[in-house]
């Protein structure tokens, strides 16, 4: 039997600073098998260890070749402040990936709303990536992304080729810009860049990832715009333990974040979110 | 499956046939409190209990335990596990307390496997006894976990008088009984089974009403019970929950824990623990930068309630067996029967 909580070591290929607090890890498996039998979906998640500190999870942002996995970690505590000062060629404890990812079944013909709020972007690259890939299956895609500064901002790099995609738009924003940036940047929060949406909710799904409270606020205001509760998806947030729904911190109502999440239906969970 | 009966006075054969080839562990009574302990002579041994502190589940997914070791040398780390395989044999555990470990048993092997618990489930032995003298709290005829046992034993013993009746229940059970001289079991012993449990069956002071409870407990998020709960009032005659997490830690079906690193003071090598947890403590809900999902006291306490009426994400597997003891325990005498009645209007 396969203890799930026995980390594998894993080691870091490489090291992209996105901003000052945030930088993307770059891991690959020692094991030469787990590496090659590594299969994921865009929205789950890897249980990231450093053993004398403690574990966290970390969402999958990008891979490559199918073994090399991106995470990207903003140090906020105290495994991602140890990561931050971490080099090239050390080694760490990750297992996984857990979780259910996005809907990519559900969303296949339909057109596509992302919506990001700051470091929600990282587990939504996987699937922009995805449907840059697939480009024929999907429908009209629209990319929300806002920050608090325009510096703030991860993934500056993949603007561009985001830009590029055909049938899409790409809306940034961002509730300060004090200086100017080298790309197109409104001021505000994600809300406000749906009025300007070319996208109408008829065969629409939205997929939206962030902070709790953008989140909600996000989810309220395209109730108002017509979107139905079950064609909005929500990535949540909890402080797991085990990643493997057992130790029971990522509840939300009748749902272990970990193992039936993180990616929610609106309509199953609304009324466990806190109201506004 | 086989049926024999055994002398009160008897107990003891049974207990050094037990001794000679497992740990045995079985209630005993230190003081005014029954507790699981090991068990080396029969003087230990104290059937008669009704309830113990804490249940059995601390054999099989322990307070604290160490997952597995590393050593962090020269930047590179190295994961070692830990593996135990003990052989235990648990004497004298109520229905409730059984039946709770089945519970937790499909909930350690559903998707995931938990291959601590798992290991330690396949090492014992149940040696179970039905209840006759059940606790003033528990109301586990209500949940249809008790007083008497049908499933989850290796041994059952009855309290029929000056004997027990013994039935296995597993091939195990049958095993392990081999090379004991024990009467075989007639009628009237089984007629005496079956009116001690009609007598058992009325004993009991507290029910609970568990139809469509799991629905209506979703379903009533911002009833006034969870305020009068967590905030002012209380329920029947009890005073607002503390958050202490006493129910938590005495509950036979409360699985949470909390994972953390405890590190040698060499900071060379350390060991990974796990430790239980409890969702009435304010750190439970909390995420990166402060944000806590459960930061009211109402929302914990309604978390827990809804865990037990099996409207949580453990479901049935983590949902309530009747012991009582998070009534005993409570200092605020939060009664779990009376909430439900208060969730369907009934008070």
């Amino acid at each position: 039997m396969i203890n799930e909580y026995f980390p594998n070591l894993a080691n870091i290929k490489e090291i992209i600073k996105e901003t000052n607090n945030t930088n993307t890890y770059i891991l690959e498996f020692f094991d030469k098998k787990l590496s090659n039998d590594f299969s994921w979906t865009p929205g789950q998640f890897m249980m990231l260890g450093i053993p004398g500190i403690g574990e966290s999870a970390i969402s999958i942002s990008n891979t490559q070749n199918g073994n090399l996995i991106y995470l990207t970690i903003r140090n906020v505590g105290n495994v991602t402040n140890y990561m931050s000062n971490m080099k090239k060629g050390e080694s760490i404890n990750i297992r996984g990936p857990y979780g259910m990812g996005w809907p990519l079944e559900i969303a296949k013909g339909k057109d596509i709303i992302i919506v990001a709020g700051g470091m929600g972007i990282a587990p939504l690259r996987g699937l922009i990536n995805h449907i840059i890939n697939n480009r024929k299956n999907y429908g009209y895609l629209e990319i929300i992304y806002g920050a608090r500064t325009p510096d703030d901002m991860i993934f500056k790099y993949e603007f561009n080729n985001w830009n590029k995609i055909k049938n899409s738009t790409l809306h940034l924003t961002a509730d300060q810009v004090l200086s100017e940036t080298p790309f197109e940047c409104k001021i505000g929060l994600v809300t406000s860049c749906f009025p300007m949406m070319k996208t109408h909710h008829r065969n629409a799904i939205t997929l939206i990832c962030g902070p709790e409270i953008m989140m909600r606020y996000a989810a309220k205001c395209l109730e108002t715009i017509g979107f139905a509760d079950e064609q909005i998806y929500l990535s949540l947030e909890r402080r797991m333990k085990c990643g493997i729904g057992k130790c029971g911190h990522c509840q939300i109502g009748s749902k272990f974040v970990c193992k039936d999440g993180p990616v929610f239906n609106y309509a199953d969970i609304k009324p466990f979110i806190r109201p506004l | 499956m086989k049926v024999f009966t055994i002398l009160k006075k008897d107990i003891n054969i049974l207990l050094e046939h037990f001794l000679k080839n497992f740990r045995v562990f079985g209630p005993i009574k230190p003081g005014l409190d029954s507790t699981f302990n090991e068990i080396t002579s029969i003087k230990q041994l104290h059937l008669d209990y009704t309830s113990t502190v804490l249940p059995p589940k601390k054999f099989f997914h322990p307070p604290k335990e160490a997952l597995f070791s590393f050593e962090i040398k020269n930047g590179k780390y190295a994961n070692q596990e830990i593996k135990s395989n003990e052989k235990i044999l648990i004497l004298g555990i109520h229905p409730c307390d059984v039946h709770a470990l089945l519970r937790l048993d499909k909930f350690f092997s559903d998707e995931y496997q938990d291959i601590y618990y798992q290991n330690r489930r396949k090492n014992a032995v149940i040696v179970a006894l039905n209840c006759v003298e059940p606790s003033e709290y528990s109301f586990c005829m209500s949940m249809g976990t008790g007083p008497f046992l049908n499933e989850g034993y290796d041994i059952l013993l009855t309290d029929i008088g000056t004997e027990y009746l013994l039935e296995t229940g597993t091939n195990l059970g049958n095993q392990i009984i081999e090379g004991l001289k024990l009467k075989k079991a007639t009628d009237t012993s089984f007629q005496e089974k079956k009116r001690r449990l009609k007598l058992t069956e009325k004993k009991f002071k507290k029910f609970m009403d568990t139809t469509w409870l799991p629905k209506i407990a979703q379903e009533n998020l911002d009833h006034e019970v969870w305020i009068k709960l967590g905030e002012r009032g209380g329920v029947g005659d009890s005073f607002p929950c503390l958050s202490c997490g006493s129910c938590t830690f005495v509950c036979p079906t409360c699985y949470c824990y909390d994972i953390y690193d405890k590190l040698d003071l060499s900071l060379e090598k350390g060991v990974r623990v796990r430790e239980l947890d409890s969702c009435q403590l304010l750190e439970y809900g909390e995420v990166a930068l402060g944000e806590n999902f459960r930061r009211e006291r109402k929302d914990r306490i309604r978390h827990w309630m809804l865990c037990k009426f099996a409207a949580a994400a453990g479901g049935k597997n983590s949902s309530c067996v009747g012991c009582g003891r998070c009534i005993r325990v409570c200092p605020s005498k939060i009664d779990i029967t009376k909430v439900a009645k208060e969730l369907r209007g009934w008070l």
